[in-house]
This record gives C-alpha cells, structure tokens and sequence, in this order.
C-alpha cells in the first residue's frame, strides 16, 4: 500500500470564515513540483507566512525586513526509495540557505528576507548539520515579493531599453 | 482653503527619485485639482516657537487658537499653521480623570475643528466636522470640555482636511499622568517625541489640492523629517540614562520604523493602557495615529541616532532598497546617571492592572465576530499610463507601504478619482451608510479584512473614535499580550479582529487614519445608544 506523506495544516489559527476569504491566503507561497523525483511528481503544498508575534501587530527587523514564521505544508508526497525530503529557505540567488528541516513533523521557520525561496529537496540522509542542499529539487515555491519585477521593456515603460537599467 | 489665491499659484512636480524614469504620457500631468498653499508672501505673521508644557489642573481653561505661523526648516522661512503660535501645539499635561475646558478660536481663513484623539471624552465634544460639531469658521471661537479617563499619551489634531491641515502643523500632545505612583517604572528623564514628515522642494512647499487631496492613492510621504517640528533634534543625556520616550506618529501617510542607535528598547504602553507585559524590542514601528510609550537605555557614551529604518521599494526597478532617516541625535555624556534605574530596566514588568482590566472582557475573545468589514478601493478617470502601470505592478503589493515608491502616480490621484471604502460584509454597505448601533457597555468584535484584490491595495490604520479596543488577532493568531488601542494598523492582505468596548455613548466614526484615504471615505458611523437600540433601528 502506498503511504503518503500528508502533513496536516498546522497554521496557528485556520482561515476565518466568511467574508474574509482566507486571509493567509495572500501570505501563501504556492510549492510546485519539479518533474526529478517521480515520487514527488503529484505532489502539492504550500508554505505560509504568518508574522512573528510582535507587539506591534506587524513584525519588522531594525533594518525594516518582514519578519515571518513559515509553515510548510506538504501533502501527496510518496516516500522516495532512498532518502529524506528535507525543506530549506534560500535568497532568490542561492547565496544564503536556511534548513528547516525533514519533512517529517511540523515544518517551521523564520525569515526576513526580502525575496525567497521555499525549496523541497531529496537528501541521502537527515543530517541537521548539512547547510546546504545536495540532492535534487522536489518541490520548490517563490515568495510573493519575488512577483515584483522592473517595469522596463513593457507597460507604460514598453520604449524603456531594459539594458540601460541592468536587465537582459 | 485660503491660503494664496490659485490663479497664482502653480502645481510643481514633487521632488522624486531620478533614477527612476518619468512615466511616458505624465510629463506634462497635474492633479486635477486646484494648488493651494498659504501665502508664503504673507506680511505680520508671528514666528512660531517650539512646544510648550501647558500643566493643567481639573477644571482649568485653556485658550487655544489656530492661526499661520512663520516657521523655519533646515535654515528656509516656511508659512504654516500653528496651534498657539507653537510647534507643535502646547504639550496639554493633566493627571488622569481631569477635565479641562479648552476655547478654541480659529484665525485660519479655512474651518476647522479639533479632534481629541484617543480620549473617551463626551461625544459633543470629539471635534468631528458634520457628525458632532458644525465647522468653526474663521474669527469663530468652540469651546470643547476635554476628559482624560485614561493615562498615557493623546494627541489634539483638526478633523477637517487633515491631509493639509495637520501636515502644515496643527497637531500637539496630551500627556495624561496617573495619579498612582509607580504606573511606570521610575527613569531618568521623559520626552515626548512627534513624528511627522513634510513635502518640500527647492522652491518651498508642494501644494496642497484646494477642493481635493492630491496623493490620494498612498497618502502624501514627506521628503523631510521632522522630530518635534524640527529637522535638527538633539537631546543630551548622561552615561546610564533610562529614558522614556512618549511617540506619536502625526504624519498623514507613513509607517517608522524607530531605532535609538542600537540602545536597547523596551516597549512599555500604546495608545490607551500599557501592555499585559513589557517586552523587550528591536525597533518600533508606529503607524500613523498610533502611539507608543518605550523606555530606553543609554548604558555607555556616544552619540545615538533616532533613525527610520525601513525596506523601501524601487517599483520601476522592481526592488527592495534599505533607506534610513536620521530623526534626532542623542548625545551621551559627562558623569553618569544618578540614580542609576539600569537594573530595573532589565526587569520588563507584568502589568497587573492591565491584565485584570483586560480580564473582564476575556469572556467574549471566543465569540464570533459581531460585525465584518472589507476594505479595498475604487477609482475612476485616472490617466491610462497610471492604470497600465498599475495592472503590470500589481503582482506584489508590500503588506506596508513605508516610502512612497510611485511618486508621479500617487500625487496625481485625487480624491475625486480614488475612493477608499470600508465595505459591510452583511450589509455591503460602504463608508458613511454604515452606521452601526451598539448599546452603552456591549463588546462588540469586528473583523476587518484588508482585500489585496484591489486596484491598489494599501495598508490602513484604523482609528475608532470615543471608545477603546482590543486587537484579539491578526491572520488567526491570537495576540497574547494585549494593549488598549485607539488605532491599529492593517497590513495588505492581512485579517485583524478587534474586541471594541462600546463604554461611551453618541455618534462616532471609526476611520482610516492615512488622512488623504479619510479624504477620499474612508470612514464610517456607529451609534452607542445609552439604552439598547430598538428593533429596526439598525441602519444596516
């Protein structure tokens, strides 16, 4: 028999009924699945952001980043042959990682980047002290904020020559 | 407004980040609006000084009188408006349960009115323009009688044209004193701190919409910090110091993110109460309206400056880029504080009192919610560059605005064509056809729900007039360490429920405080009835 892995929705606190349709909802990093493991090929989740608890309501650095608590949700993951899933965050440039751990129990972080990434990889073991991933990519998820882009080249801005501002 | 006659004056592009192209097709652009600036030519207008500490016992009158004031920033003359010919206006110090009467007269050529912001004080009195007081015009006099239930720090502004009159400097502060020794630990020095911002070019003064606000879409953002009503502050202070810093945020749009220089910071009270419990803090962000009291150690010499730190955006780019204002200098020096309150700084304190306030409405944080609102945006007519560029930016929109990253754009919207709305989920009424009615002592829970599928979502901080609030939660998580609130802040996308006690009754307004989204609606009416409304008298 097939065992799925199916980690429940540990988000503090479900969606609110009614007319606020899922609030997180906007804090939510949709996790696509890479074709590499054809194990993790139907697999769906989701990471979700909530802001660290602050007495201010919003979370801020000093230097003013978003401070948030990531949940990573996985569900439809067949266990892989050989191996562990292991979830990390990462900058969108793969310069800083963060592990977060097996997807063996409740998933969670915390981040203040300003863009990231939600990464799902196959590791040949769950050795916490790996600070970087070496197997191959399972599921991968980018923040919202990574949606902001230049305007150059398109828009009111169609005539602006991307080059000019760095952009090829 | 008054101020020198529009056929004089010209709309000036505010000042704005070149390195950011002008938008194709607004070159030549303008708000659809009149300028209007008072007369910075004006003759006989007295020069302004700093705030001064008006002590006022229980029943003392103060005459208050809002007239143009000669000022100076950064070494320029600036016409603007003062309260006593003061910036700020007089810091009102009272102990709680005091009332004051306080003559109001307006010299401006525009009405005005005053608001008394954060107090529980008797509805004729709350200084709203049409719901419960007609405008006072100029040369006319209101006399309001101010209450102070509460302790802590308030602060008097206009409730008229808030985007103009508050931003050319009618705003001060209340500090309202416990009569109880030991409400707050004991410190070295206190201070009250405004926080506000100013649009300037190099010609003075960015005008102001005549009829309309102009930057209706984010709120009109500052290009100058101002600390006290001054781009200069600087405070002394010896080795050791425990200083208790009273903040308010009196600017029309933008969020701080304050930092004393790496000193450490401990969050002490907000608007109405201090917290259940002291928590210790990295920096304090302040939405504007909001306040909060933070105690501060200055434990060694040196020079530690008051900064905005923030994540600022770069639309056209695409990016996020650090931006920090230097708000005050404080210079740390000489012989050490005596007494020395460093080791009591170290204990945050539980405040009893507060739990056991917040205790008598424990029993209603389960409860479903009694009212639900959206918030969200409507526009018209706005130039098609402004909507293309908006439909391609919209992707992402930061869960708080902290610059304002589309200058050409957001000056060029007005009230006329931008409306703000709070929506009624069971009723889907909107804005000022909401009038709620609540019976004197319900706690009634609202949530609010900030929809981010809007043409331009933005963050909005909400102020509830004439009662006190709980912020139970935010996006489901409970909130376990509560403070009394006037004003809280929503972020993009985000779902805050607050636990409202309905404890003074009249009509009152409950409103976004980005004072150009107030402009352009977004406000609406509630109704406390000292007996339980009768059936059918809901507006909703």
């Amino acid at each position: 028999m097939t065992t799925f892995l199916a980690l429940a929705i540990l988000l503090s606190g479900a969606a609110p009924a009614g007319l606020c349709e899922a609030p997180p909802e906007y804090y939510k990093i949709d996790l696509v699945p890479t074709r590499r493991v054809p194990a993790a090929r139907q697999a769906t989740g989701a990471a979700h952001l909530t802001y660290t608890e602050s007495p201010f309501g919003i979370s801020v650095s000093p230097a003013g980043h978003y401070r948030y608590d990531v949940e990573v949700v996985v569900e439809n993951l067949r266990p892989a042959p050989a191996g562990v899933y292991v979830a990390w965050l990462s900058t969108p440039n793969l310069k800083e990682v963060v592990r977060l751990g097996p997807l063996t129990d409740a998933i969670r972080g915390r981040t203040e980047w300003n863009k990231f990434l939600v990464i799902i990889t196959l590791e040949s073991s769950a050795r916490a002290n790996q600070s970087r991933w070496q197997g191959p990519v399972v599921m991968r998820g980018l923040s919202r904020s990574g949606l902001m882009h230049t305007m150059a080249g398109h828009g009111p801005y169609e005539q602006e020559p991307c080059t000019v501002y760095g952009y090829y | 407004m008054p101020a020198t006659a529009a056929d004089t004056l010209v709309w000036r592009m505010p000042p704005m980040d070149m390195s950011m192209p002008m938008m194709p097709g607004l070159e030549d652009a303008v708000p659809p609006a009149l300028p209007a600036l008072p007369d910075q030519q004006a003759m006989g207008i007295p020069v302004a000084r700093p705030s001064e500490v008006v002590s006022l016992a229980d029943g003392d009158t103060l005459h208050l009188e809002a007239t143009l004031i000669r000022r100076q920033l950064g070494g320029r003359p600036f016409v603007m408006y003062g309260y006593n010919q003061q910036y700020p206006g007089p810091l009102i110090s009272v102990t709680r349960a005091a009332t004051v009467v306080v003559v109001f007269k307006n010299e401006l050529e525009e009405p005005t009115t005053v608001h008394w912001h954060g107090l529980r004080l008797d509805n004729r009195f709350d200084g709203v323009a049409g719901l419960t007081q007609a405008p006072v015009a100029q040369g006319e006099s209101f006399t309001y009688e101010v209450f102070f239930p509460d302790t802590g720090i308030y602060w008097y502004h206009p409730h008229m044209r808030e985007d103009m009159q508050q931003d050319l400097g009618l705003y001060g502060n209340m500090l309202v004193h416990s009569e109880r020794e030991g409400y707050y630990s004991t410190v070295n020095l206190e201070e009250v701190l405004v926080l506000d911002d100013l649009l300037i070019d190099s010609h003075g003064l960015i005008p102001w919409g005549q009829t309309s606000p102009t930057h209706a879409l984010m709120g009109r953002f500052g290009n100058v910090m101002l600390t006290n009503g001054v781009t200069d502050y600087s405070l002394a202070a010896a080795p050791g110091t425990v200083a208790r810093f009273y903040l308010t945020n009196v600017a029309n749009a933008r969020t701080f993110n304050i930092t004393f220089g790496g000193a450490p910071i401990k969050v002490v009270a907000s608007d109405v109460s201090k917290f259940e419990r002291e928590v210790f803090v990295e920096s304090v962000p302040v939405a504007p309206a909001e306040r909060y009291v933070v105690e501060v150690h200055f434990e060694h010499p040196g020079e530690y400056a008051i900064t905005n730190a923030v994540q600022a955006i770069n639309h056209f780019r695409g990016e996020f880029y650090p931006h920090v204002d230097t708000l005050g200098m404080i210079s740390v020096a000489g012989a050490p504080a005596a007494p020395d309150y460093g080791e009591d700084f170290r204990v945050p304190r539980t405040n009893t009192d507060v739990i056991a306030d917040v205790d008598s409405v424990r029993g209603f944080f389960d409860r479903p919610p009694d009212k639900e609102l959206s918030l969200t945006v409507r526009v018209t007519n706005l130039p098609v560059p402004i909507m293309m560029a908006m439909e391609a930016d919209t992707l992402y929109v930061p869960p708080m605005e902290w610059n304002d990253a589309m200058p050409m754009m957001n000056w060029l919207s007005t009230g006329s064509q931008v409306t703000w709305i709070m929506r009624d989920a069971a009723t889907g009424k909107e804005n000022m056809d909401i009038r709620w009615d609540f019976a004197l002592g319900d706690i009634v829970k609202v949530r609010i729900f900030n929809d981010p599928k809007s043409f331009h979502p933005m963050n909005h901080p909400i102020h509830v007039h004439g009662q006190r609030f709980l912020v139970l939660e935010m996006d489901g998580r409970r909130n376990t360490n509560l403070v009394w609130k006037d004003t809280a802040v929503l972020p993009v996308g985000s779902t805050m429920d607050l636990l409202i006690e309905m404890s003074n009754p009249g009509d009152w307004m409950a409103h976004c405080h980005i004072a150009e989204h107030l402009s352009a609606g977004m406000m609406l009416g509630f109704t406390v009835h000292r007996a339980p409304p009768s059936k059918g008298s809901s507006g909703d």
